[in-house]
């Protein structure tokens, strides 16, 4: 395996571009796929495998800027990206990150910051997964009394809902996501994810994407892409603001982009095939194991944290990959047959 | 969480183990930041010097990109989001047309839950 070392000048270090094409690929499709960047994979397992952290985390944020260009192209001939909520989160996620770093700044000086950070991150990975995995049983049990009774399943009244009927000008219609609220709804969402993702040093797609579907409305797809249009600009300013500060090791990057797009083009090709609700159920499941493997690292257990992530960030790449090929075929037996819904 | 009356009476059991799990979820929060506040303590200040090394380099892409990291640092940073954008673009629009090949439909969605 020796043969494919290959100096990376910045990091002042070898390391294998397998690995790298493979850390880069599994993230692509999880990003692809959930609509997120994915740096709760890669810091640690780029880490893991000998990265210094700073560059680790630099590194990350570059190829990341790159590989959600790549599914954002695709999501967008899909129909997926609303780019004027997109743009309307931005200015509060930019607005919030910046009281978000205050709030960090305030919590270090009290000499609080690294551990209430990661402990509050531990119960809001816990909080967010809870949430979508509750949502989700809601709906089966929905969806399975109303095949009983042979009538449609009844619509409940979501926090998103009644945030959409409050009437602050200006109203605005969000085409893609085919919803109709007040700018400022998209506006103080950005704002609170971005708060709650600076304070927990995340890009916050995790964050976003749920806060889109539960809070805004979006339907699944519509978030996953709309969250991925904002990765796509964060990543590209993280890229630009960790290289003046000297912590991208770019050939590290370029070698993680390249596995990455192929991952990022399947992982957002693989949505075209299920429902939005098998997305939620697999990003809660996501979602759990991101918030075990921070529990290790609290408990001291980084090498076990690291191996869970990397591991796990492989097994949910192979069943979104399976989901694709499955929905591949289907699509080719119906389009043989006739027209037909081809999602799992 | 939000239920109306129509999902409450479909999923009976679902509204007690939301409750019961969020009041844990509360309990585990407040233990794991109570005692932060009582075991505060500065954080230790940390240094990095940013400087490639470029002895093992002769020529070449990997050499010039050292130099021009231990040049300046600007200009490095408006490479990376250069390279990353260009890698992006140029591998998203190629890959699409590789898929596209493949005989998969790549037209607009419906959005269904």
């Amino acid at each position: 395996m020796e043969m494919f070392n290959v100096w990376m000048p910045i990091a002042g270090m070898q390391f294998n571009v397998l690995l790298l094409l493979l850390i880069g690929f599994t993230v692509g499709v999880c990003g692809g796929f959930f609509g997120i960047g994915g740096a709760w994979i890669v810091t640690p397992a780029l880490n893991i495998f000998g990265f210094p952290m700073p560059y680790a985390i630099g590194t990350d944020l570059a190829h990341m800027g790159g590989k959600s260009i790549v599914s954002t192209i695709r999501h967008g001939k899909f129909g997926n990206v609303d780019i004027r909520l997109g743009i309307s989160m931005i200015v509060g996620t930019t607005v919030g990150m910046e009281l978000g770093a205050k709030l960090v700044m305030w919590l270090e000086r009290l000499g609080l910051a690294d551990s209430v950070i990661r402990k509050a991150y531990v119960v809001f990975l816990a909080f967010i997964g809870s949430y979508v995995l509750l949502d989700y049983i809601k709906y089966t049990r929905r969806q399975r009394l109303a095949r009983k009774q042979m009538a449609p399943a009844p619509h409940a009244d979501t926090i998103a809902h009644r945030l959409q009927r409050l009437r602050i000008p200006p109203m605005i219609y969000f085409k893609a996501s085919g919803i109709t609220c007040s700018i400022w709804l998209p506006i103080l969402v950005g704002l609170t994810t971005g708060i709650v993702a600076s304070v927990l040093g995340v890009g916050g797609g995790f964050i976003r994407m749920p806060a889109l579907i539960y809070l805004v409305g979006c339907p699944t797809l519509v978030a996953v892409g709309t969250d991925l249009f904002e990765v796509m600009i964060t990543g590209a300013y993280g890229a630009f603001t960790y290289g003046i500060k000297g912590r991208v090791e770019i050939i590290a990057a370029m070698w993680m982009l390249l596995g990455a797009a192929a991952g990022a083009q399947m992982g957002t090709i693989a949505v075209k095939y299920v429902r939005g609700y098998s997305i939620r159920l697999l990003f809660a499941v996501t979602i759990f194991i991101a918030c075990a493997s921070v529990l290790l690292k609290q408990l001291e257990l980084q090498i076990a944290s690291a191996t869970l992530i990397l591991t796990a960030g492989i097994a949910i790449s192979l069943v979104i990959l399976i989901l694709l090929v499955r929905g591949v075929r289907k699509e080719r037996e119906t389009r043989r047959a006739g027209s037909g819904d081809t999602r799992l | 969480m939000i239920q109306d009356s129509a999902t409450k009476s479909l999923s009976p059991g679902t509204g007690a183990l939301a409750y019961r799990f969020f009041r844990w979820l509360w309990v585990l929060a407040i233990i794991l930041l109570s005692n932060e506040w009582l075991l505060a303590g500065p954080k230790p200040a940390k240094k990095l010097v940013n400087v490639a090394d470029t002895r093992a380099l002769e020529s070449g892409f990997t050499k010039w990109i050292a130099d021009l990291y231990n040049a300046n640092l600007w200009l490095y940073g408006l490479f990376v989001v250069g390279v990353m954008v260009l890698m992006g673009l140029v591998l998203g629009f190629g890959f699409d047309r590789v898929i596209k090949s493949l005989g998969i439909d790549l037209g607009r969605l419906e959005h269904h839950e």
